[in-house]
């Protein structure tokens, strides 16, 4: 057989495999930046990898864990090469090299997640819990009794500037004297920083605790001192069954679904994507509140919650566990009526940031740096 | 700084030393032998795996820190046999070491993660010594027992390292094993003991890590603590006693950088517990021939008969 042969072979071959995929199949590659057992934000993208991978014949999935952020065009190139047509990189540091991959791989879909570079063949999304934050903080403000609440932090990013002011807004609409004493640990996973940061804040007086980071170590270590908590993304309530109050649970799997399908139908393309950014929340599923899927509030502390009565400018005599309820609704409802940062609202230097009645904007909710009044703690590029 | 600032650091350092003082007890006497092992986070790792995962199914911390014990060893058996019998670069087994159980952990570990352990190591509170003023509850409450086993087998391994034979023998193993090697000693099999003894302190040092500093599993929880002790052992000059200090010292820095953050910087407390570290390398390079006379002679040589 000459050369020439060879590849007559080769490419009819190639032809044939691609026919036999079927031009419509979906092979989709998840980059991940952490282990998908850290039971945190790469363990939710994982679950939510597996249940569309589940529901659809046409899609298959491939993923690739713990890439640092530097190397993430070696990883994509890699999936490309291993025929996926749309690839997702879900963590912010991702950013650049999946940009850059975007120019060179014009056919290839991506979608990036937590980011806001956008291209024609590249989208960005994300689902956040700044509002799912703010219900926490209610429940927070009634159940301190030190009037100190710990919140412990993984970088002190817009992300976790956004999610700790809603919670403090939240703690200071039922409890205005209460505060929110922040600790950073500069990692998203570790496991023993998390814990003497807890530590830290409880040998400071705090009796109620909230965190951003990925692990349920928070719970942990204060349900040994006896004290409540609040779940973060994963559902942690089993971690310690007397002490978790609420918390946020994330489903990626809805934003999955909704692109994966426009994709497969062809409303979305490597063309179209430049103004395609899914900033999901409440009202679309993405996120939910609670511990544990389905249970909103621990059964154990219901009761404490009705029994704290609040006079509420707007709801006039409420108790906190309505408050929640009718705040949830508020928006959850697709024709959202109230956000947790609605003017008037200051910073903690005194500065009107937001002014009375309006909402912020997308841009700044993404931006924010500044502090709502009642954090206390450092607060990294504070304006 | 009030009596409840110290109460707390000195409390929270002793808890957070402890896997530290474990792993650099064992490097010291790997070390001392004349074997690096920068297998320490790979051999913690499996530790804290096995540890919570027999803790998990039977129920007993005790047993699953048993596991930890014996895994460790194993781990460190493997080292022992590619440097000690191969003769292999001991820099490229221990990192090999340290990927190899970072990776099996984290592939073993798939589908325990997410469930707190059943039964954890819970803290003591040592009769009569909690009642005494500030130091009660600054040194014997809201511990493990491992930190008191951790201090008393400090002592243990100082006194037969330096005030018996068995010492003298896996010092001159360390310092020149062919002197050793002459004198009788079978080289060979003190270098296996040492690296085992080694892995076995660090299995229980990743053990404690999930069965009871934070009883549960999740994928590189040790999170860099072998690294760490690699570098208290040098700062330890290779001495057990000195590694209590090193390792509690340790403890209160890194729970400082959480504690002085309303008053200083976080990304500069953040660097403090490494800051140090770096500081004693420097000093332990610079400071000299003092220094590097404490290091054994044979660190990091493989031992051949006949050769020098």
């Amino acid at each position: 057989m000459n050369v020439r042969k060879l590849w007559l072979l080769v490419a009819a071959l190639v032809m044939g495999g691609l026919l036999a995929m079927g031009a419509d199949k979906i092979k989709a590659g998840f980059i991940y930046v952490g282990p998908i057992g850290d039971y945190g934000w790469t363990h939710a993208h994982d679950v939510a990898r597996r249940i569309v991978d589940e529901q659809y014949d046409w899609l298959e999935t491939v993923y690739i864990e713990s890439v640092p952020e530097g190397e993430v065009e070696t990883y994509i190139d890699q999936l490309v090469r291993q025929g996926c047509n749309v690839i997702f990189t879900t963590s912010f540091g991702f950013i650049d090299g999946t940009f850059a991959a975007a120019q060179r791989y014009p056919n290839v879909i991506f979608a990036h997640a937590s980011g806001f570079k956008r291209a024609p063949n590249m989208a960005t999304y994300m689902a956040d819990f700044y509002q799912v934050y703010y219900l926490n903080g209610l429940m927070a403000g009634a159940l301190t009794k030190t009037g100190k609440i710990g919140y412990v932090g993984a970088f002190p990013i817009p992300e976790l500037k956004r999610h700790i002011s809603a919670f403090t807004i939240g703690v200071r609409e039922v409890n205005p004297t209460a505060e929110v004493h922040v600790r950073w640990i500069y990692e998203w996973y570790n496991p023993a920083a998390a814990k003497e940061a807890t530590e830290a804040l409880i040998a400071e007086g705090c009796d109620v605790f909230a965190f951003t980071e990925d692990s349920p170590t928070v719970i942990q270590v204060a349900a040994e001192r006896g004290l409540a908590s609040f779940a973060h993304y994963s559902p942690m309530y089993a971690f310690a069954p007397d002490y978790v109050v609420s918390g946020q649970l994330v489903h990626w799997e809805v934003i999955y679904d909704d692109f994966l399908v426009k994709v497969h139908e062809g409303v979305y393309t490597n063309k179209n994507l430049t103004h395609v950014d899914y900033w999901w929340l409440l009202a679309q599923k993405a996120a939910e509140l609670g511990a544990e899927i389905g249970m909103p509030v621990n059964p154990q502390y219901v009761a404490p919650l009705q029994g704290y009565v609040i006079d509420h400018p707007t709801f006039g005599r409420i108790s906190v566990y309505d408050l929640v309820f009718v705040r949830y609704n508020q928006m959850a409802d697709p024709g959202i009526t109230f956000d947790p940062f609605e003017g008037p609202v200051y910073d903690r230097k005194g500065n009107l940031v937001v002014p009375a009645g309006m909402w912020m904007s997308y841009d700044h909710l993404i931006t924010m740096e500044w502090a709502a009044d009642g954090v206390v703690g450092p607060w990294p590029g504070e304006p | 700084m009030d009596l409840g600032w110290l109460v707390s650091t000195v409390s929270r350092a002793l808890a957070f030393g402890v896997p530290l003082l474990w792993g650099t007890l064992g490097e010291i006497y790997a070390e001392r032998s004349g074997v690096v092992n920068l297998g320490v986070e790979g051999m913690m790792i499996l530790g804290a795996y096995a540890g919570f995962a027999v803790a998990q199914t039977v129920g007993v911390p005790a047993l699953g820190l048993l596991a930890a014990a014996v895994v460790g060893a194993a781990a460190a058996l493997w080292h022992a046999f590619l440097t000690v019998t191969l003769r292999a670069n001991q820099y490229v087994s221990g990192l090999a070491l340290t990927l190899f159980g970072l990776g099996l952990a984290g592939l073993l570990g798939r589908g325990w993660e997410g469930k707190p352990l059943r039964v954890p190591l819970g803290a003591i509170t040592v009769p009569g010594l909690a009642e005494i003023p500030v130091l009660g509850p600054m040194l014997f409450v809201d511990q493990t027992i491992l930190t008191y086993l951790g201090v008393l087998l400090a002592v243990i391994l100082w006194v037969v390292l330096f005030r018996t034979r068995w010492g003298v023998v896996i010092r001159s193993v360390g310092e020149s094993p062919a002197t050793a090697d002459s004198l009788g000693i079978n080289v060979t099999l003190v270098r296996y003991l040492c690296v085992a003894l080694g892995g076995l302190l660090a299995g229980v040092g990743g053990g404690y890590l999930s069965v009871a500093y934070r009883p549960s599993w999740t994928e590189g929880m040790t999170a860099g603590m072998g690294w760490i002790v690699i570098a208290l052992t040098i700062f330890a000059s290779w001495d057990p006693l000195r590694a209590i200090w090193g390792a509690f010292f340790f403890g209160a820095l890194y729970h400082l950088s959480f504690r002085l953050q309303a008053y200083v910087s976080p990304e500069l407390l953040k660097l403090m517990p490494y800051a140090f570290a770096i500081l004693v390398l420097a000093v332990s390079g610079f400071g000299g021939a003092r220094w590097r006379r404490r290091a054994p002679g044979s660190l990091g040589i493989p031992y051949v008969r006949g050769e020098r």
